[in-house]
């Protein structure tokens, strides 16, 4: 039986686990991958400390100064949590690959996956000119017509990512402003090859049937004039928020209307005594690396104290 | 003896894991730019079916995306 077992390979389930090394609290760690959701970004510039560091080296970097750690810490980094049950004084935790691990206490750091639009065409078409990756798909359209759905801060990476490249890049944002760091705003707001459509709602993906055809235009309504409007393109890019990672304890621990773990935000325990939880599965106001970090680190010293009381 | 090729893009990440995953596993494999080269982008999308990265072709076997678990049940490496 572990004393901790904790979800997730982002900054936040890195800091625990490295506070729990050095804490000596007998601890597993279950993560599928490291550095969480910036993992695919090109450019990180606010990860303190670092002024510029790309999502896959500061994942890298994540999980070295983990697996730097000796003793006390277990690492499984190709398994995802599935479910977890309340046993006696702690609780089961099971895997999508079978596996069952018993432990005490549990911080859950399993941060959010991204949103779909959920219109027609948009499954249909995934990898066929949907996609949710602009690093590694805007290399591709090197004089194309793209459109990015979504003006927040992963909407408006996915436009400097695409750049380089595409010779049209539409934006396409649903009310009358965008939403991201007013630095990334100016970089793209002043491009010829950018434009912004603004009060814009995405009807309908469509391109050429059968298998292996791919995306033609998109269809949007333009909610000022409530016409619909097409335009012609070639790829679609979706970033339209996040999902919190929350599905395998919500039967277990409380959460808000959005499906957000509630954690107390001075030591981030849950609704279950047992049970903290941290990042972008919570309710913390803002989504931020730092915050996960930081606040994984509070999480930890709060078991740290609840652990020594139980001894 | 293996043929194992891969599509990718410079700046795919999960091209850079899979890459980093066949040099862990002393696996040999060609590398296609489908960026730049238009023939192994076209070739890419006739084996996967899709326009996205990366692809990866193991003996004839296509994976699209780094599908870690199957790669390595398909290179027997663990």
């Amino acid at each position: 039986m572990y004393d901790l077992i904790i979800v997730g390979g982002g900054p936040g389930g890195v800091a625990a686990g490295i506070y729990a090394a050095r804490k000596q609290i007998k601890t597993l760690l279950i993560t599928d991958s490291f550095g969480g959701q910036s993992l695919v970004s090109a450019d990180v510039s606010n990860w303190i400390g670092t002024k510029s560091i790309s999502g896959y080296d500061l994942a890298k970097n994540l999980e070295e100064h983990l697996r730097a750690q000796s003793g006390t810490i277990e690492i499984i980094d190709n398994d995802l949590v599935e479910s977890v049950k309340k046993i006696g004084d702690g609780f089961s935790v099971s895997t999508k690959k079978g596996q069952t691990y018993a432990t005490r206490f549990l911080l859950i750091a399993s941060g959010s996956r991204r949103k779909k639009i959920g219109v027609p065409g948009e499954k249909e078409f995934e990898g066929k000119g949907v996609y949710y990756c602009s690093i590694c798909d805007a290399p591709l359209f090197g004089g194309k017509t793209v459109a990015v759905i979504g003006g927040g801060n992963a909407g408006l990476e996915a436009v400097i990512d695409l750049l380089p490249y595409a010779s049209k890049i539409y934006v396409i944002v649903r009310s009358d402003a965008l939403k991201g760091d007013p630095v990334t705003q100016e970089k793209i707001k002043v491009h010829p090859n950018v434009e912004i459509i603004y009060n814009a709602l995405t009807q309908e993906i469509l391109g050429n049937p059968p298998a292996g055809g791919l995306v033609t235009s998109l269809k949007y309504l333009d909610t000022t004039s409530n016409q619909n409007k097409d335009l012609k393109l070639d790829g679609v890019f979706v970033e339209v928020g996040a999902v919190p990672n929350s599905d395998f304890v919500k039967d277990i621990v409380k959460l808000n209307e959005r499906g957000e773990i509630i954690a107390d935000p001075r030591t981030q325990v849950t609704s279950d005594p047992g049970i903290w939880a941290i990042g972008d599965a919570t309710d913390v106001l803002y989504k931020q690396n730092n915050i996960s970090a930081g606040d994984a680190i509070k999480a930890l010293l709060n078991i740290y104290e609840q652990l020594n009381k139980r001894k | 003896m293996q043929s194992v090729k891969i599509y990718s893009t410079p700046t795919c990440v999960y091209c850079r894991m899979a890459k980093e995953f066949f040099k862990k596993n002393n696996v040999a494999y060609e590398d296609y730019n489908v960026a730049e080269d238009l023939k192994a982008r076209e070739e890419m999308m006739n084996k996967s079916h899709q326009l996205g990265v990366p692809v990866i072709d193991v003996n004839g076997e296509i994976v699209v995306g780094f599908d870690r678990d199957h790669l390595a049940k398909l290179l027997g490496v663990k």
